[in-house]
């Protein structure tokens, strides 16, 4: 019901932003009735109306974790960013052999067994796709072994 | 946002693909098995076959906003790189008159030469009551319902052909021509054999198959003289308009590099254009000779886009 | 005549040997990617797109791995349904309301046979359709311009929105929230949109990012709100023999399904989740009270499988000839062709009849493949199940960051990726389907430009768009299409919604 409600709203205010977005959009000159504008009106609109509905008819609750869970899959999520963003500077192995072992302890809490995972994992994943694959991956930081 | 950008790209593209040191390097600004991609691997391969380039050529693909984001590499990263180059056509220096890329322009690179071209043709439904590019124009004039179909975007190089032919026949408001821009040639050519457009506006090489089984009739070609293979169809000039649009197949190579360096690529290019290899390369792939270099090709490159502005002015792609 | 000199081309491609050899390992793959709990044909198929790409194969081998790779997820999906009771992609679900029962009885082997043959019997004679009938459709053609391809889209969505999900505001929320995400960059047009000045922007929202962020990182996040456990009990399997009896009593279970699912993956939008589910209710009724269904019947578990593999065949038919996906895994084969810039729809198959042929008789090889494979190889695939969450799950991760990483080399997109993910996750609590929002980014700048293709061409006069009989029927279905399921949910209460 409130998940519904809510979602339906965030998308009206974000239908809103997106007509006035499109409102400042560069218009050409040569000749197409319709124009870069006219489309994204459309879809706005649809979105306004899909939304309405949702607010007004709103489905049964979805069943949303407790409040652990939520802080477990936000975690998630950042330690994804933070690979994301170390796999250039510090090479694949290391930041792998992290971001797996710690996703898998996620999984499963079991810290020896995860350890196991990740470093498995990015051992096992860098020969897949360096050898197997011949992806050009870059194994350690640059200066440490090349 | 754009410096970061450029230095990711870069960074990206030697840590993923590496890169061999000393060698010469090809910039393909998109992904395989495209034209400019092809224009790398080929030019690349007979470099090296016929020993203009002592160690193989290596290809990089370097997709992104049409060719913007290996020409901002080019330009912002490698500026002095005299082991690089890179494919560029028609579209390259049409985006570039079009102010597509972002504030660049032509004359931050320097073009060293073109050694191929797609004539540009213009061709209706074998069933159309048009035969001639002046029976087009005319229909135009008159306000028949004309509309044309190309496989590049409006504003774009099959689009400026048209106008081109129809500013030369004499088309006051070229602004009100119908064009829809559709996904490449063939699909132009369903379209127009299909009824829902009078005319087809496109490179020769994609539409080979068509005019060879006659399900369409070719009204002119927008050649100097007509094409090896092609010869029934008519040139623009012949007709009296004074069009020539040929897509070329060629390269750029960055600003900061020595006039020996420019002048030593030009000739390795001209090798290439006359190579037995190349010869074959063309003709498998639906294109006719079309070979400028060094600074001959510049200055037309610099004739090219300066008219491409005002043509684009005109129909108002750009302010 | 031409069909045999077609078949003959087909052949040719596909019979080479390296050819061959990508087939089988596709094969291989497949069945392993869908026997593991949680990979389907659709994220198993999306995370190898990337890196596919990558290894510089050429528009046919890719396409040649990738499709076995979706023929055999097809074949191992049914290995967890049986044993597990969990069904590896939405349209497997059917199979588990007969199969589970059957393994709990000691019969596991007997279903896992019987599961094999009639997927290939379903396959094969869809792939036989598909081949003397995609002639007939590529002629069309000509008659597409515009206004019929705006029509044609619109079809897709409505028909796609209603077996997607249960709530139609919810897909066609979903539909509009990918058409909007392909309005970013630079269109055909050449203006740029919705880029705040941002390069990265400006080429928009590469869908191979949003497919494996939606299916494959979103399927994390579901594992890791369950904590890894995974409820069901797996059943032991002894020994496999073939049951020749069961096989011929359910012979005309595995044609009748086969007839059915075919007709039923055709339809744009339709897939392989109804030609299941027809099939498997078809034959219930068929039967009538003789039959034992939903308590281990064998033919529960021939006619789903039957006709789910016949979808799946009937499913590429509009999807190569109209460039219309009709299921999430005709979906992520669409992007495939996209990015091999090989574009689908009624001029493929005079562009590049190797690649539809070759494509083809690839099936027809990759049909004999698995029957080959499965039978006997059932019980090294079982093994595979055993794989705990804790070890495939943070593989499939890293597998899916590679391989964006290594296609497109920048951090925004693995970042994009991660925010599908996220957005997937919340869409799959919420119970809105993700299939339409690829379905979106994928045809949304096609569908937009036909829109205004067709305005161009009629000087903005709307009833250009219904002005021929092909776009007045084509809306029809579409209308229908949206609105038909508000009131057939009244009559079948499907057990849960259909994401595929």
């Amino acid at each position: 019901m409130t998940g519904d409600r809510i979602f339906g709203a965030v998308m009206i205010l974000l239908a809103l932003g997106y007509i006035l977005s499109a409102s400042t959009i560069q218009v050409p000159l040569f000749p197409d009735p319709m124009g870069p504008k006219a489309f994204p009106y459309l879809i706005a609109g649809g979105v306004i109306v899909a939304s309405l509905v949702m607010i007004l008819r709103p489905d049964p609750e979805a069943e949303w974790p407790v409040m652990r869970t939520l802080a477990a899959l936000v975690f998630a999520a950042v330690v994804m960013v933070a690979y994301a963003y170390a796999i250039k500077p510090l090479g694949f192995l290391v930041p792998t052999a992290i971001a797996a072992g710690i996703l898998s302890y996620q999984l499963s809490p079991r810290p020896l067994a995860a350890a196991l995972s990740g470093i498995g994992l990015s051992v096992g994943l860098f020969v897949l796709f360096r050898y197997a694959l011949g992806l050009g991956l870059v194994p350690l930081p640059k200066g440490w072994l090349g | 946002m754009t410096i970061t950008f450029r230095a990711l790209v870069a960074s990206a593209a030697i840590s993923v693909f590496g890169t061999a040191a000393f060698a010469v390097e090809c910039i393909a600004p998109a992904n395989p098995g495209g034209g400019w991609d092809f224009t790398c691997r080929q030019i690349g391969k007979i470099l090296y076959d016929i020993g203009q380039v002592d160690q193989p050529v290596q290809v990089t693909n370097m997709a992104g906003a049409g060719g913007g984001v290996a020409y901002s590499h080019v330009v912002g990263e490698r500026n002095d790189d005299s082991d690089l180059i890179v494919a560029a056509s028609s579209a390259t220096t049409t985006r570039l008159a079009q102010n597509a890329f972002a504030g660049m322009t032509a004359d931050q690179v320097r073009f060293v030469g073109a050694i191929a071209g797609d004539p540009g043709v213009i061709v209706v439904a074998k069933d159309s009551p048009l035969n001639t590019l002046n029976d087009l124009v005319e229909a135009v004039k008159n306000g028949e319902d004309v509309s044309f179909a190309g496989g590049s975007a409006a504003g774009g190089f099959d689009h400026l052909k048209v106008l081109q032919v129809l500013k030369a026949g004499g088309v006051d408001d070229i602004r009100a021509v119908k064009y829809i821009g559709v996904d490449g040639g063939a699909d132009a050519i369903t379209q127009t054999i299909g009824g829902f457009t009078t005319a087809m506006t496109g490179d020769m090489s994609e539409i080979v198959g068509f005019i060879q089984s006659g399900e369409v009739k070719a009204l002119g070609v927008l050649t100097e003289e007509r094409v090896p293979g092609f010869e029934d169809i008519p040139t623009a000039k012949e007709q009296g308009l004074d069009v020539v649009a040929v897509n070329w197949r060629g390269l750029y190579v960055p600003k900061g590099i020595s006039d020996e360096q420019f002048n030593a690529w030009a000739e390795k290019l001209q090798a290439v254009a006359d190579s037995a290899e190349w010869q074959e390369a063309m003709a498998a792939n639906g294109l006719a000779p079309f070979t400028k270099v060094g600074s001959d090709f510049q200055s037309w490159v610099d004739d090219v886009v300066a008219e491409t502005v005002v043509l684009s002015k005109e129909i108002g792609v750009i302010q | 005549m031409d069909l045999l000199s077609n078949l003959a081309l087909g052949f040719s491609v596909a019979l080479s040997p390296y050819t061959l050899m990508l087939s089988v390992i596709g094969c291989f793959l497949g069945t392993i990617i869908g026997a593991l709990p949680g990979l389907g044909p659709s994220n198993g198929v999306a995370i190898l797109i990337p890196i596919t790409f990558t290894m510089g194969f050429d528009a046919t081998q890719a396409l040649v791995l990738l499709t076995s790779v979706y023929y055999g997820a097809m074949y191992g999906g049914r290995i967890s349904s049986i044993l597990l009771n969990i069904p590896g992609d939405e349209p497997a679900l059917m199979t588990t309301l007969d199969g589970y029962p059957m393994a709990k009885q000691g019969k596991a082997g007997d279903a896992l046979v019987i599961s094999g043959v009639a997927s290939f019997v379903g396959a094969f004679i869809a792939t036989i359709f598909l081949m003397l009938l995609a002639p007939y459709i590529a002629r069309l053609a000509y008659k597409f311009g515009p206004a019929e391809y705006f029509a044609l889209y619109l079809l897709a969505f409505s028909t796609l929105g209603g077996i997607a999900s249960n709530n139609q505001a919810k897909a066609a929320m979903a539909s509009l929230i990918g058409l909007g995400i392909a309005t970013i960059g630079q269109g055909a047009s050449g203006t740029s949109r919705f880029t705040f000045g941002n390069l990265h922007l400006l080429d928009g929202i590469d869908f191979l990012v949003a497919i494996v962020g939606l299916f494959a990182i979103s399927e994390v996040f579901v594992f890791i709100e369950s904590h890894g456990k995974s409820s069901s009990i797996g059943v032991k399997l002894d020994k496999v023999t073939i049951p020749f009896r069961l096989l011929g009593q359910t012979f005309g279970t595995m044609i009748r399904g086969s007839l059915i699912g075919f007709v039923a993956g055709i339809l744009p939008g339709a897939g392989a989740s109804l030609g299941s589910f027809m099939a498997y209710m078809a034959e219930k009724s068929w039967v009538g009270s003789k039959g034992n269904f939903g308590k281990g019947d064998p033919r529960g578990v021939a006619a789903p499988e039957a006709g789910n593999n016949a979808a799946a065949g009937g499913a590429l038919v509009p999807m190569l000839t109209l460039g219309v996906p009709g299921s999430g895994t005709t979906a992520v084969l669409l992007a495939l062709l996209m990015t091999l810039n090989i574009t689908p729809g009624p001029t493929l198959f005079t562009d590049r009849p190797e690649v539809v042929w070759g494509l083809i008789a690839t099936l027809l090889i990759a049909n004999f493949v698995l029957l080959a494979m499965n039978v006997p190889m059932v019980k090294v695939f079982v093994k595979i199940l055993m794989v705990p969450p804790a070890i495939l799950l943070p593989g499939v991760t890293m597998i899916s960051f590679v391989g964006i990483y290594s296609l497109t080399g920048s951090y925004f997109d693995l970042l994009l990726m991660i925010g599908f993910g996220v957005l997937g996750w919340i869409f799959r609590k919420m119970d809105i389907p993700t299939v339409p929002v690829i379905l979106g980014i994928l045809l949304g700048s096609n569908m937009e430009n036909a829109l205004r293709r067709a305005m161009t061409l009629s000087d903005g006069d709307p009833s250009y768009l219904f002005s021929s009989p092909i776009a007045v029927v084509l809306w029809i279905l579409a209308v229908v299409g949206f609105v038909a399921p508000i009131f057939m949910r009244r009559v079948i209460r499907k057990p849960q919604a259909i994401t595929d």
